[in-house]
């Protein structure tokens, strides 16, 4: 720090050949330095991420028996996989969950921000309360909607339409439900921490733009119209790919909810995957032609957000 | 003039008008609902905790009928769950180090030393950010039987050392480093991982606060590859035993409810220790990221 770099010679100033093929080895030991301080990380991702990857494509097209590859079989496991009632209503399942997660886990955190936003007293505790869910463990709230949902007279849910009156419900038995309600409680978890993340984004909103469209004559929902939505949009289409990518993966709440029932109802890829290596076959090989598949899904998905959100910025610019 | 108290869409001189009165005690009646709806369900837990399995089963109220403190020391002490938090620690411990350590370092070299060729294992991290790791489970698993791993903590601790995410969150904060400071430090003769520690790691605090954090969060809730990599052995985790109660059906309801609660608790604690980092770091960090 004792010298500004402008006051050392130039770059090949007084160089000659001799120091110039220098300066080139020095910079090849340079990389390879770097490359050794970044291997340990490279090769963890090769251990953990990248080669599981890979391997899964590979290991799609054996049989497996046990952790053995036994012979390869081509295409068959896809097809074996595929032509299966299960990976039609697991598709479609899955499909099912985007839906409600984009209809009611999407919307309101936004919601929620802007509410939050606009309230003076009490605002850190609200914000406070709605993040809360999201530091519990994941399997514990799956294990207390449970509990709330629980077919018995003492089940949460149950006491509440008693005091109306009503008989008690088999919530988790309801096929056309049981994909909403797994939705509802994955957004009761999330929805508070997504919703401060919009808030720090109009939190950059610059007061004086509402002033503004306030003498233009534009009212509160003129102004949230065309300022608060605008400044978020961007915030938002990231907001929406990374759902996306999370609802995908969705296993483990339908796992210990329902186990993937009633018949089939919540069964998603994921929990299929998991049923194939872990659910007492020890499948490994159609296992992984599943993962296989929801990976190219989700490429094919990410790549149309891709070219889609390409377009609405060119229009923007 | 005094200074406008609103900084949101409404301003102080929409307040006057009534129909926007009306609109802001909507507002608060909806926060309201939102903070019931979000605590409730917490309390329910913890009060249900309370109750022996005759009255978890039968009682509508959401009191005990007594509150006797002694049924969630029997469940911890029968259930042993002292273990499985000790174990728990461990594995966070570890998972928290090769996180910091890895994921650091690697980032160090994608922002700072960018070596020929470094854009390769950039884009190769974004692309695993597209992917949900859970994917790769069933190769993974595999590998850890093959190499022999299974039964301890080995392969969490370094799972955490390749983690998209925190390599992203390294990165843009070193990226925002000033590079004179680096520059000065060449120049002064520092290696690049002389550079690394005494430079760049003192200067980057915040962003180990944030990562520490997320990976404290993740080794305490994660238990899918935990339950494959310590199955029924000595060191199940708080979170692998949760599992295996709930899809064996070992235990009784009221115990269940008692174990949910256990298993909250450390991070209602933590939050409300660390309140102000996790709330301010993580919000910056989402925004970046």
């Amino acid at each position: 720090m004792l010298s500004s770099p402008s006051q050392l010679p130039a770059k090949g100033e007084f160089m000659d050949k001799q120091e110039r093929l220098g300066e080139r080895s020095y910079k090849w030991i340079y990389d390879l330095k770097s490359w050794l301080i970044m291997l340990p990380g490279i090769v963890l991702f090769m251990f953990f991420v990248w080669g599981p990857l890979l391997q899964s494509v590979h290991m799609s097209l054996y049989k497996t028996r046990n952790i053995e590859l036994v012979e390869f079989v081509g295409l068959q496991n896809y097809i074996r996989v595929i032509s299966r009632e299960d990976f039609t209503q697991a598709l479609l399942n899955t499909l099912s969950y985007t839906f409600w997660s984009l209809l009611i886990g999407f919307m309101i955190p936004i919601f929620l921000a802007i509410l939050i936003g606009e309230t003076l007293k009490g605002k850190g505790f609200i914000r406070t309360a709605a993040y809360i869910p999201n530091i519990l463990p994941g399997l514990a709230t799956v294990l207390l909607w449970k509990a709330f949902l629980s077919a018995e007279r003492s089940g949460v849910f149950n006491v509440i339409l008693g005091y109306f009156g009503f008989e008690p419900m088999v919530f988790l038995s309801q096929s056309n439900l049981v994909i909403p309600i797994i939705i509802v409680t994955a957004t009761w978890k999330g929805a508070g921490a997504t919703a401060l993340i919009y808030m720090a984004g109009m939190a950059g909103i610059n007061p004086e733009l509402y002033e503004a469209a306030t003498i233009d004559g534009a009212g509160i929902w003129r102004r949230i119209r065309y300022i608060t939505l605008p400044a978020i949009f961007n915030l938002s289409s990231t907001m929406l790919i990374l759902q996306i990518i999370f609802i995908f993966q969705i296993m483990y709440e339908p796992l210990v909810l329902t186990g993937g029932g009633p018949d089939d109802a919540s069964l998603s890829l994921m929990l299929l995957m998991w049923r194939y290596a872990f659910g007492g076959n020890m499948d490994y090989g159609r296992a992984s032609a599943v993962a296989v598949l929801i990976a190219l899904l989700l490429l094919v998905f990410t790549t149309i957000y891709t070219i889609v959100n390409k377009r609405k910025t060119n229009w923007d610019m | 003039m005094s200074k406008p108290l609103r900084t949101g869409v409404i301003r102080d001189y929409d307040v006057k008008s009534p129909s926007v009165k009306v609109g802001l005690v909507f507002i608060y009646l909806v926060c309201f609902v939102v903070v019931v709806v979000s605590l409730f369900p917490i309390f329910w837990v913890a009060l249900a905790g309370f109750k022996d399995l005759q009255e978890y089963v039968s009682s509508t109220s959401i009191f005990p009928s007594v509150f006797d403190i002694d049924r969630y020391i029997r469940t911890w002490t029968q259930l042993n769950i002292m273990r499985n938090y000790i174990n728990s620690f461990y594995a966070i411990t570890g998972s928290v180090l090769c996180a910091l350590l890895f994921n650091g370092l690697l980032a160090y070299g994608i922002a700072i030393l960018k070596p020929r060729g470094y854009k390769v294992v950039n884009s190769l991290i974004m692309f695993s950010l597209l992917i949900p790791a859970t994917i790769g489970i069933v190769p993974l698993f595999m590998n850890i039987q093959n190499l022999g791993l299974g039964g301890f903590f080995t392969p969490l601790w370094f799972a955490a050392g390749a983690n998209a995410v925190f390599v992203v969150l390294f990165r843009q904060f070193f990226e925002s480093l000033p590079s004179t400071i680096i520059e000065a430090s060449k120049i002064d003769g520092c290696s690049q991982l002389q550079t690394f520690f005494k430079i760049v790691l003192p200067l980057s605090k915040p962003i180990y606060v944030v990562v520490t954090i997320f990976a404290i969060n993740a080794a305490w809730s994660d238990f899918l590859l935990p339950y494959l990599v310590l199955g029924d052995g000595q060191w199940q985790t708080v979170m692998v035993r949760l599992f295996i109660f709930s899809t064996q059906q070992t235990v009784t309801a009221d115990d269940l409810m008692r174990s949910v609660v256990f298993s909250m608790l450390p991070p209602v604690i933590f939050f409300f220790v660390f309140q102000k980092q996790l709330t301010q770091n993580i919000v910056t960090a989402g925004i970046k990221g």
